[in-house]
């Protein structure tokens, strides 16, 4: 057996996790992080790190984990220990399948406010743009189970752009959430909707971006539960006119001005009342506009039913101490496959 | 022990082993995504995206002529283009021609099958992601577990079956007659609900529930098929759709597509929906010692009416 290099390359690390696509599998994965390697840094870093897959048995390395070699405060002296040693760091997690629920501890919430837009309290290492599913509220039943795409994201919190809370009746005092990936295993997916507006082009808010799954001229069907309130809408198929990525909202050609409002159910009737509101991806219309040139209908790429994501990739944790590296650090990575 | 006496002590058989040509069956979950969908096919050199269509159909508003001799105002035709991507699947298997040479069973011929056992199996793993991904689910409430969604009821497989008839969804079984036998009920024609082997208990507690065994005839039922509930027939699997820490308290969720027909469809590209292959050792081998065999795919998958599918999201209860 010998090993073949698959594939290698570099990246200008964010600070936030790296996906990096591996098409034909692999089975040893190596990161260097070339800025902090000749430096005696002021802080604890991990310089290089390894990760091994599952052709070596026993030795294979479990999620989040891998080899790292880490230089303490003040010294190039390393350290060889794995991430999972305390003190633990995030590191290396192969995904074989979508969608993927992250495999960590359930994280606690201490406070969802009810405002708008809703604003989480609770100690994170998450990152702009990250999905994660909320569970166990109190206070808020009525969301129990929601995913929701964060932003404006802090160590102690972040804010869900998609939960326009304000009409809640109160508060959640704890709850918690779960990282899964921004893709379903098949897209377009269905999406939450947290929010429709009475109007003669209603203006749909959904629990996450929906410019990262839909385009102008595709259609969705809404499938709306009595407890969300506007039954009118339930089973209805509207194309989409406009998309915002700052509001999470779509635009579509459904008159609702005269439908009953919108609303989430009392948490107090969780969980008896039906939920959640979502729309389907229901096709498209095709159209073209000779006066202004607009073409809908023909995006082959978010359009088509498809993978949601690309399988298997190696997610490599973001940080100082994992091997996608702090904002600004040069990371070179290769991956191996043992060949026969 | 009696001595004098050549026996299997002193004189052991010279190859104390033998190999039985009746080989173990190789595990294989229940495959119960891919039926149920309607079957197109893609022709090669015209690009990987199958456009399918659908007419809507005119409005039956108004329309009576009221002798004036001024013409109804004229519909617009609306149609519904549904798209999807084609994508490649392999998978390999390389062999030591060590192997081949010492090993007694046929293998080349083994492996072959087993190739060919991952390829149904991965078709119906895609087919079942496209259920669980694209199609809005209705959160069952009708259960005792105190979770949202509850586990699986009466009423809200009720509910399903009444939204799909609101859509004018037809049904994909036909009905199994009422016979004279004891402890039997006849099936009205059915809609098609895949679920979990996970809730097979929850799916025996249903009100109104008939057990395969106790429809009025057996011929012609598929063996991953467990029950009748109002009107839809369950098919179980134990690779059907679930997902972890979605419910309301952070239970598993499992999802029960329940459809009519053409509410999903499987495109084959042309001439390569299932490819078997042998790569011989000079081919794979510096020294001709490694041979390879491969399988591969192609599939494309889309929901091509949202109006004929719906489906339950459920938690355990039993």
């Amino acid at each position: 057996m010998a090993f073949t290099i698959l594939d290698g390359g570099s990246f200008l690390s964010t600070g936030a996790g790296v996906k990096i696509n591996i098409p034909s599998s692999c089975d040893y994965f190596k990161t260097w992080n070339i800025t902090q390697m000749p430096l005696a840094p002021a802080t604890p870093v991990v310089v290089m790190a390894d990760w091994f897959g599952e052709k070596f048995g026993l030795g294979q390395t479990a999620a989040n984990d891998g080899l790292r070699w880490k230089k303490s405060a003040n010294t190039s002296v390393l350290n060889l220990d794995t991430f999972a040693t305390s003190t633990a760091s995030d590191g290396f997690t192969y995904i074989k399948t979508v969608p993927y629920v992250e495999a960590q501890a359930a994280n606690a919430i201490t406070a969802i406010t009810a405002a708008s837009p809703a604003v989480v309290s609770q100690t994170n290492t998450y990152a702009d743009g990250d999905i994660v599913r909320i569970y166990n509220t109190t206070g808020m039943l009525q969301i129990g189970g929601m995913p929701f795409e964060i932003s404006s994201v802090s160590g102690s919190g972040y804010t869900l752009t998609g939960l326009q809370a304000v009409g809640f009746a109160a508060a959640a005092t704890a709850g918690n959430t779960r990282r899964i990936s921004k893709y379903a295993a098949v897209d377009p997916e269905v999406l939450y909707v947290t929010e429709v507006t009475k109007a003669s082009s209603a203006v749909v808010r959904f629990s996450v971006d929906p410019t990262r799954y839909y385009v102008v001229g595709m259609k969705m069907r809404f499938s709306i539960p009595a407890s969300m309130g506007m039954p009118e809408l339930n089973g209805l198929t509207g194309v989409i006119t406009a998309l915002n990525a700052t509001n999470y909202t779509a635009t579509v050609d459904i008159d609702s001005s005269a439908f009953s409002t919108f609303a989430f159910p009392a948490s107090t009737t969780s969980p008896t009342a039906s939920l959640f509101a979502t729309a389907a991806p229901a096709g498209a219309y095709t159209s073209y506009n000779p006066l202004t040139l607009v073409q809908t209908g023909y995006d082959f790429v978010k359009q088509p039913f498809h993978s949601g994501e690309f399988v298997p990739y190696l997610f490599l944790a973001g940080g100082a101490q994992s091997p996608a590296g702090a904002s600004g650090d040069q990371i070179n990575w290769m991956s191996y496959k043992l060949e026969v | 022990m009696a001595l004098g006496i050549t026996n299997t002590n002193n004189m052991a058989p010279e190859l104390p082993l033998q190999f039985s040509e009746d080989l173990l069956s190789t595990p294989m979950y229940n495959l119960i995504h891919s039926f149920g969908c309607d079957m197109h096919f893609a022709e090669a050199h015209i690009g990987k995206t199958t456009r399918m269509s659908r007419y809507e159909r005119l409005s039956t508003d108004g329309g009576q002529l009221d002798g004036s001799g001024i013409d109804p105002a004229p519909e617009v035709v609306v149609r519904s283009d549904i798209d999807a991507t084609m994508e490649i699947y392999a998978k390999t298997v390389v062999i030591n021609e060590q192997v081949t040479l010492y090993e007694n069973d046929k293998v080349l011929t083994k492996f072959t099958a087993l190739l060919g056992q991952w390829l149904r199996e991965k078709e119906d793993l895609l087919m079942r992601d496209l259920y669980s991904s694209s199609v809005s689910y209705v959160n069952a409430t009708g259960g005792l577990n105190g979770d949202q969604p509850s586990e699986i009821s009466r009423n809200d497989v009720n509910n399903i079956e009444r939204i799909l008839l609101g859509n004018d969804a037809r049904t994909m079984l036909q009905s199994v007659d009422a016979m004279n036998k004891f402890n039997t009920s006849p099936t009205r024609d059915a809609f098609i609900a895949l679920a979990n082997t996970d809730i097979t208990p929850d799916l025996q507690n249903v009100s109104g529930v008939i057990l395969k065994a106790a429809y009025p005839a057996q011929e012609g039922l598929r063996p991953e098929e467990y029950c009748s509930i109002s009107r839809f027939r369950f098919f179980v699997s134990s690779k059907a759709a679930k997902i972890p820490g979605a419910s309301l308290t952070g239970a598993t969720v499992y999802t029960i597509p329940m459809y009519g027909l053409e509410a999903a469809a499987k495109i084959d590209q042309n001439s390569y929906s299932a490819i078997l292959g042998y790569r011989p050792p000079y081919v794979v081998s510096s020294v001709a010692q490694n041979s390879q065999l491969y399988a591969k795919f192609a599939i494309a998958r889309a929901i091509t009416n949202q109006n004929w599918i719906s489906g339950l999201n459920v938690t355990q209860r039993l």
